[in-house]
């Protein structure tokens, strides 16, 4: 006691500061003691999480086996429905909703055909899709966008309408939710969103869609036309990969007012996608005006002539083998080995550039 | 009249000493508040990112990874397998060899079946010329690797040689002994493809310590905590400096520094401001202050990003000798920069830029280390004339040391809910244990190689890198 005494009798005869540095050393020690014991039962709460998640996995996975493989001739079977009766009840906890999701997503992944169907029916029986639909009205985007996920997952068709209203959310993972639904379930026709969509559509989620596109049978009806009009800058240029990925001729007319679209991203882009897609054209438009266009955009041309030129581009090329941009000077010397061997050949003779005679050797080589 | 100058000067100086360290731990707690928020934001954004999806599309940008070699004939082989377990589908692995005096070439001419090949190399930043030339393999299953040998050059010089050679329209440099998990690519990526707003112009991520822990097939097999107090002093050091420090400065878009050991760059970009800086050793920091430097002079809106997955693994020194010189290294890379662009400190022009990032890393990180050592000396001296106020020294250094520990716990807390990559049974002891004495089992060291660092830098100017002896990940 005394030496509490003590400790207290310094405290109040010492200086302002001296005291409130002790009271501050006191709430650290308290701040220390109370992370330490947080620390401890996090650790053990994830530990203990775990087990209980496997518990529980493992007691609906059972539920869920039951469910599909048991036989009857009736459309759902007494044991079927005392199972739906008991999970219904279960999803009333977000805890074990959540786990039994995830089963039900795992077996879907992992079964197809008459199984698969029945996952997806369960899934309606015990009302979850009720729970993701609400999700859609919440007001936190990460509740909305795992909502959206959910039903994309689960091809719920019918809730277009409540998906769509997020068209142009705030959230870009929001969106991208929504977009993915569209195009997966509702395939090309899931695109016409672009039509309403305000916001741009990043690489992340052109990469994405495309992915989904791929993956389809059936590519037509898909209005690459009406996209490259669009006055989303970032739609454009997701309508010039669709473009080139299925090989769409018809939109060259398109593509071609395009190289004189304002921002340079989507006419690079465009000269691009005209080279995959052969159309000479663009080769006499951009001859005329290259001069005046962006390194980037020259780069771009002259990868294109690689493809598209003939002979009688050999006065044009011949301007350009010493440009100062090597991947220009490098396209134009190979057109130049194609057209006109001996002219190029001459190169040789007539540069003491080492840099430029070693560009001159290597397309001699390969 | 003297001695009341001086003691104006005495109060003075105390005062600051004051300012300072109220100012830091200021810093300290916002930037752990921000950083919470963030954390806590990225993992709700990508609790639920397949990133599957991505790899597998033909259309995701081509990505080379630029690995520098120097003396690594003990791991290249192992390191190299790695890089090529990764799971992105359109990428390449460009191995320069930088002039490196052992078999590594040899090595991984037999393992890899390389061959030479005659390629075109547009060299848009000067480097040291080639030695045994470019290599690719035979073995269509090592068709993304590409060996460079050259002169040697140093790590800058064979970076620039990657950045002369790659194709790709990004770039992830790395230091050739990290083990990249296999999603790594795809979640560096991702910041870039995603922003609309914004041009990402590099994307950093999170480093992590890979002594003691199991590496099979290339890949990490199992997390362990080691036993060496120095090596769990760096890991908790780590998690401080990625999940706290770094990630605020993500929020505030005033990141300086991504570490040279995993950093995606914009290529063009890179190029563009003249690539790596041969003459500095905190090269990686260099790039990366140029970068934004000529963003701000642009006047185009751009994001450096930062991922706080545990994406790459590490080894960190296991003795005190390459600790020292390791932290020297940062400390002389730390001065060489800020000095090298102290036009931008201060500076309204550069925004954030010149007006947070760059003072605080003046003030906090560069002077940090100088203004202990003075406060150091200064209590020495106290003591020696014995005018020291035990009271206020006692108490003051007790709530320092508090502050630090309560700091290091906060962080253990936040790997706790976020990546928990230290799971296994006794290690929180351990990760809590090394919370009160990481101030004294490392702490002294990191003050002493920032006080040689500073002493090189200023009378040193011929020391370049130290040695880093590798012993290898432990494999299964």
């Amino acid at each position: 006691m005394s030496i509490y005494h003590d400790l207290i009798d310094y405290l109040k005869e010492s200086p302002l500061i001296i005291q409130i540095l002790w009271i501050m050393t006191g709430l650290f020690i308290i701040i220390i003691i109370f992370l330490i014991f947080r620390l401890r039962s996090l650790r053990k709460g994830l530990r203990s999480k775990g087990r209980t998640i496997a518990l529980y996995e493992k007691k609906y996975e059972a539920y869920l086996l039951n469910y599909l493989y048991s036989e009857s001739d009736e459309e759902i079977s007494a044991s079927q429905k005392v199972i739906i009766s008991q999970l219904k009840k279960s999803t009333k906890d977000p805890f074990i909703r959540k786990i039994l999701l995830s089963l039900l997503v795992k077996l879907k992944q992992e079964v197809s055909g008459e199984i698969s169907d029945s996952v997806q029916r369960l899934y309606f029986q015990i009302g979850l899709v009720d729970y993701a639909v609400a999700r859609l009205y919440h007001k936190k985007w990460y509740v909305i966008a795992k909502g959206i996920r959910e039903l994309n997952q689960f091809q719920v068709k019918a809730a277009h309408d409540d998906v769509m209203m997020h068209i142009n959310h705030p959230r870009r993972e929001v969106r991208k939710e929504m977009q993915l639904y569209m195009v997966n379930l509702f395939h090309a026709e899931g695109l016409n969103f672009l039509a309403q969509l305000e916001m741009q559509l990043s690489e992340w989620d052109q990469i994405q869609l495309l992915r989904v596109l791929q993956q389809l049978e059936n590519q037509e009806n898909l209005n690459i036309k009406s996209w490259l009009k669009s006055n989303n800058h970032s739609i454009v240029c997701f309508a010039l990969k669709l473009a080139e990925i299925y090989s769409d001729i018809e939109s060259i007319d398109e593509i071609l007012k395009l190289l004189h679209h304002i921002e340079q991203r989507i006419r690079v882009e465009s000269i691009r996608v005209l080279s995959v897609l052969n159309a000479v054209q663009a080769k006499y438009i951009l001859k005329a005006d290259i001069e005046s266009r962006s390194t980037e955009e020259q780069i771009a041309f002259f990868a294109m002539m690689e493809n598209l030129f003939d002979v009688s581009d050999e006065s044009f090329i011949s301007a350009y083998v010493d440009h100062p941009v090597f991947e220009i000077k490098v396209s134009a010397l190979k057109i130049l080995k194609v057209i006109n061997r001996a002219k190029f050949d001459a190169l040789k003779t007539e540069s003491t550039d080492p840099h430029f005679l070693r560009i001159i050797t290597f397309i001699e080589k390969n | 009249m003297l001695n009341y100058i001086f003691q104006i000067l005495i109060d003075l100086f105390h005062y600051l000493f004051l300012v300072y360290t109220v100012s830091s731990i200021a810093f300290y707690l916002i930037l752990t508040a921000i950083s919470e928020l963030e954390t806590r934001e990225y993992k709700r954004k990508n609790s639920y990112v397949n990133y599957k999806e991505i790899m597998s599309s033909s259309k995701s940008p081509s990505i080379s990874i630029i690995a520098p070699a120097y003396n690594e004939s003990l791991n290249i082989v192992e390191n190299v397998r790695s890089l090529l377990s990764n799971h992105y589908v359109n990428y390449d692995v460009i191995i320069v060899n930088d002039g490196s005096k052992d078999d590594s070439l040899e090595k991984l001419i037999s393992v890899y079946n390389l061959v030479p090949v005659d390629l075109l190399i547009n060299e848009q930043i000067p480097t040291m010329p080639l030695r045994h030339g470019v290599f690719k393999s035979t073995n269509p299953a090592f068709e993304k690797l590409i060996v460079v040998d050259k002169e040697n050059g140093g790590k800058s010089d064979a970076l620039n040689t990657g950045l002369n050679i790659s194709t790709s329209e990004f770039v992830a440099c790395i230091d050739v002994d990290c083990l990249l998990l296999e999603d790594s690519l795809q979640k560096m990526i991702k910041p870039f493809l995603e922003s609309t707003d914004k041009i990402v112009i590099a994307a950093g991520g999170v480093i992590r310590i890979s002594n003691s822990c199991i590496v099979k097939d290339g890949k990490l097999h199992d997390v362990n905590f080691p036993t060496k107090l120095l090596e769990q002093g760096q890991i908790l050091e780590y998690i401080r400096a990625f999940l706290l420090g770094r990630m605020a400065w993500s929020r505030l878009n005033g990141l300086l520094v991504i570490s040279g050991a995993f950093g995606l760059f914009d290529k063009k970009l890179a190029l563009k401001v003249g690539g790596y800086d041969r003459n500095t050793v905190g090269e990686d920091m260099e790039l990366v202050v140029r970068m934004r430097g000529y963003m701000e002079e642009q006047k185009i809106d751009y994001r450096v990003a930062y991922i706080p997955d545990p994406l790459c693994w590490t080894e960190a020194p296991d003795s005190y000798k390459i600790f020292i010189s390791q932290r020297n290294r940062w400390t002389r890379g730390t001065i060489e920069t800020l000095k090298k662009h102290r036009n931008i400190g201060f500076n309204s022009k550069y925004n954030l830029l010149g007006m947070l990032s760059y003072p605080y890393w003046f003030f906090y990180e560069r002077m940090a280390p100088i203004i202990e050592f003075v406060g150091i000396i200064y209590f020495g001296i106290l003591i020696i004339t014995d005018k020291i106020r035990w009271d206020y020294a006692f108490s003051f250094i007790i709530l320092a040391y508090l502050f630090t520990v309560v700091f290091s716990l906060i962080a253990l807390i936040t790997e706790e809910t976020t990546y928990n990559q230290y799971k296994k049974k006794g290690t929180g002891v351990k990760l809590v244990k090394i919370a009160f004495l990481e101030p004294f089992v490392i702490h002294p060291f990191v003050l002493y190689a920032a006080i040689k660092g500073n002493i090189d830098y200023y009378f040193n100017k011929k020391k370049k890198w130290g040695e880093m002896t590798r012993k290898g990940m432990t494999k299964a």
